[in-house]
């Protein structure tokens, strides 16, 4: 009798629960068409091995560095925890939220998002937070980053901020209901399709040159953080040429590496030295590379990290195989898009899937 | 803190449990506390206006009731404690309708001055003064003169706490809002211990679904729609002017009922019934029972505390021996409507409405002699289409009276006469029904939501929709409850880049 009660009351509850699931599910963006972005942060939980190097940033890390690169040519394993318009607090907690699965020896944060506090859309939080694994850091990036008119529970339900996609409904919605394919490698977002560096509006000047106080309030903390766990913290600047890097900018950030002992390196200036040519080596105009340039920058960071950080060959230590195993797939995979985009771009001049909102993934599909 | 809210949903569900785990005797002050959370939640300050009218009223009002208890104990003659009781019922009504009247209406007055003063060639003008305005002021003051005339009238004895005076002036769910209640009424439903009951939750809930239904997926779907064509004349004409009417109707029907099914669903929650508001407005057959089945609250307020006091007045009395028997009934009946229509918002256009509705209800009164007549002598006329006939005559009504609410009393006409000469269906599909901002999914939504509350409408005429729905087995009760839910939840229009609106009662 009282199974029966228990069971009256629990069979309905426990189906709606998974009516709502599902419906959650289905209306949560994908992120699998033109735009890609908001699925990077979630693909770190997949990863079976460990990295010795953590890349931290915006677009102009996710875009400019291959971990690919740096694997074949120096045997470094590394990961990108970047998504689009990242903000400081925001790496912080996902270097926090890392810290709980690996400790890497080195990590890397990419200064470019000093310039900017708080995010002017709440898109791209979205990408960034709604990736991340529920824990005390996701909640505390939610709380520090989310702009006014974001409400916490629509973290926790995100059904209550994506509802009105009923409306825009798309194969994809049903196709990735319960998994999604891979997009990145290792956090890297590729582009092999080629559009030279143009003109840019002349930097304008600003009455204020000093970053945020928040932003140097999670600098700080990364810095804290890494020195905390033994790891060391490097800073970088991508050779990216839009936004304009000011120099006042450039000053505070050597100024502040001076101070704690930090190596800071700055790509612009040593963008001759990589061997980056802004014609070829760009897919949208000089704002970030493409697979050719994020490879050369590769080569050449991975060189100035074998360098300062101490990282061995991990394909030359014995009983590796797992790692190694790891890191064939990830090769063939990475081969095997860069084939088809390359193939792609040759035969249209663009790249389907990027420009318009034909699906064009099916090309370089790897389901996770 | 809004209806329409994720706080809202948090602090009914937050103070729920604490209403039914504290002792009984507490569980109205906890309400009042509560009330006050709730008022107070966009700034302490705007508490201090309920707290004045609560402590104003509950001052004359005990004074009222000691003068009427020396009245009684002869210790003061009677003549002498009906002027004092006079006078200070006067005081109240002055300072509380004052400041009513100084937050509502004290620029549209300023408005009205510079206009004449610039029409007499004067150069001054006076400048606005931006009150911080309370919400639900005027409901609110409403209720509370309520209760102080009440005791004035000696129909009870004034409340002796003011703590629950307190209460019955800022009952959370009602204060914003409406239903305007009256003490008498109140006073066991807020006061009186209320043991947890399931059915009282159950009922609550849903009532809460339906109102959220009708607010976030009907009205606020509808109204952006409708704005546009009502504040673009010029563009939307012909066949929109039609469109206009019945949208405007159905957008402020859907609107207001649904924030009234919240207030009663929360008011439930606790044990609590407040009064409905509308009974199907819709199926009347007359204006007169229009009124008497939209807003039903203030027009019983306004009935009680205006009409009656007014046409059975002395002076009613005398002017009804000079200027004939009608003459009272007539003047009481302008004085409500123009005191309904400045209600509704300070300006012309709603002195204007609140006429024309006066109007038509005075003259289909003159004409009550010619229908009878008229429904004698044709049959036909006792029959149920007629019936229909009159309801779609009625609605047809109250959409064109609305137009004054919108639109500039010379522009109702041309309006009117736009649509009458030039309306034709085949204007929605000349370009300007797409600028209205619909696509194809939020009309079939729309539509089946209209539909949704019609059905619902016409079930409940015929019993409360709600009981009949509880004598179903619990599957299905649960899951039209769920169904409801989900359409909510998804079809709703909340969230990220929606400017959660308020209620447009709530701005009176």
């Amino acid at each position: 009798m009282i199974l029966k009660k228990i069971f009256r009351l629990l069979f309905p509850l426990s189906l709606s629960v998974g009516i709502l699931f599902l419906a959650q599910r289905l209306l949560m963006p994908k992120y699998m068409g033109q735009v890609v972005e908001g699925a990077f942060i979630e693909e770190y939980y997949n990863e079976e091995t460990s990295h010795d190097i953590l890349f931290l940033g915006d677009c102009e890390v996710y875009e400019n560095i291959s971990p690919i690169v740096l694997w074949r040519d120096y045997g470094i394993t590394s990961y990108i925890r970047g998504s689009a318009q990242q903000l400081v607090p925001q790496s912080y907690y996902l270097l926090e939220d890392t810290l709980k699965f690996e400790t890497p020896k080195a990590v890397v944060f990419n200064v470019s998002a000093m310039q900017q506090y708080e995010q002017e859309n709440e898109t791209y939080n979205r990408m960034t937070l709604d990736g991340m694994r529920w824990s005390g850091s996701k909640v505390k990036a939610i709380k520090e980053t989310m702009t006014e008119e974001e409400h916490m529970i629509e973290y926790v339900f995100p059904i209550l901020r994506f509802h009105s996609r009923w409306r825009e409904l798309e194969n994809d919605d049903l196709r990735y209901l319960f998994k999604r394919r891979q997009v990145t490698h290792n956090g890297y977002y590729m582009r092999a399709d080629v559009r030279p560096a143009g003109e840019f509006p002349v930097a304008r000047r600003r009455s204020d040159y000093s970053f945020d106080p928040k932003a140097w309030e999670y600098l700080e903390k990364i810095r804290m953080l890494c020195e905390e766990h033994g790891t060391l913290l490097i800073l970088m600047k991508a050779p990216s040429l839009y936004p304009v890097w000011y120099d006042q900018w450039e000053q505070q950030i050597k100024d502040y590496a001076k101070e704690h002992q930090l190596e800071y390196i700055n790509c612009i200036e040593r963008s001759d030295e990589i061997g980056i040519d802004f014609s070829k080596d760009t897919y949208d105009g000089g704002l970030h590379m493409n697979v050719y340039g994020a490879e050369k920058m590769s080569r050449y960071f991975g060189e100035f990290l074998v360098g300062i950080s101490g990282v061995e060959d991990r394909r030359t230590i014995a009983g590796e195989d797992v790692q190694n195993r790891v890191w064939k797939e990830k090769c063939e995979f990475y081969d095997q898009m860069k084939a088809a985009q390359e193939a792609e771009f040759a035969r249209l001049g663009y790249l389907k899937q990027f420009t318009s909102e034909e699906e064009g993934g099916n090309l370089y599909e790897k389901t996770r | 803190m809004l209806l329409v809210s994720y706080d809202f949903v948090a602090f009914l569900f937050l103070l729920l449990v604490v209403y039914y785990l504290i002792p009984r005797r507490f569980q109205w002050i906890c309400l009042l506390a509560a009330s006050y959370l709730f008022y107070g939640w966009g700034g302490a300050f705007y508490l201090l206006y309920p707290v004045f009218t609560t402590m104003s009223t509950w001052f004359l009002a005990a004074r009222i009731g000691r003068l009427t208890q020396q009245s009684r104990e002869k210790s003061l003659p009677r003549q002498q404690v009906k002027k004092s009781q006079r006078r200070l019922l006067i005081l109240g009504l002055v300072v509380n309708f004052g400041i009513l009247a100084a937050l509502k209406y004290f620029n549209f007055v300023v408005d009205n001055v510079n206009e004449l003063l610039g029409a007499a060639g004067v150069l001054r003008e006076f400048s606005h003064v931006n009150w911080l305005f309370p919400l639900g002021i005027s409901y609110y003051t409403f209720q509370a003169m309520g209760y102080l005339i009440d005791v004035y009238y000696r129909k009870y004895e004034p409340e002796r706490s003011l703590p629950k005076l307190a209460l019955f002036v800022s009952f959370f769910p009602q204060m914003v809002t409406g239903p305007m209640t009256r003490f008498d009424q109140m006073r066991q439903e807020l006061f009186t211990p209320h043991c947890y009951d399931f059915t009282n939750i159950k009922q609550g809930f849903r009532r809460i679904l339906w109102g959220y239904f009708k607010k976030l997926v009907v009205a606020d779907r509808l109204g952006p729609a409708i704005l546009m064509i009502v504040s673009c004349p010029e563009t939307y004409d012909g066949i929109y002017v039609l469109l206009g009417m019945v949208g405007y109707a159905i957008w402020m029907y859907a609107d207001f009922a649904g924030g009234m099914d919240i207030v009663l669903g929360a008011a439930r929650l606790f044990g609590i019934r407040l009064p409905e508001n509308f009974e199907q407005p819709f199926f009347s057959k007359s204006l007169a029972e229009f009124w008497r089945r939209w807003h039903i609250t203030l027009m019983t307020w306004l009935r009680e505390y205006v009409f009656f006091p007014m046409a059975g007045s002395r002076l009613s009395r005398r002017l009804a021996k000079l200027m004939g028997r009608k003459a009272p009934v007539y003047i009481a009946s302008v004085t409500v409507w123009l005191i309904a229509g400045i209600w509704h918002g300070a300006s012309w256009n709603f002195v204007a409405w609140g006429m024309a509705n006066c109007l038509v209800m005075l003259i289909s009164q003159e004409l009550t002699g010619l229908y009878r007549s008229f429904h004698q002598k044709f049959r036909f006329s006792n029959g149920k289409g007629y019936g229909y006939f009159q309801i779609m005559r009625t609605f047809m009504l109250f959409c064109c009276l609305e137009m004054f609410e919108y639109y500039p009393f010379e522009g109702v006409f041309k309006m009117l006469g736009s649509f009458l000469s030039s309306g034709s269906v085949r204007q929605l599909w000349d370009g300007r029904f797409g600028t209205l901002g619909f696509c194809l999914a939020d009309l079939v939504v729309l539509a089946g939501g209209i539909l949704l509350i019609f059905l619902a409408d016409i079930f409940q005429r015929t019993g409360k929709l709600g009981e009949k729905l509880d004598r179903q087995p619990g599957v299905l009760q649960y899951t039209v409850v769920f169904g409801l839910f989900i359409l909510v939840l998804i079809t709703g229009v909340y969230g990220h880049g929606y400017d959660a609106s308020q209620f447009i009662y709530n701005q009176f």
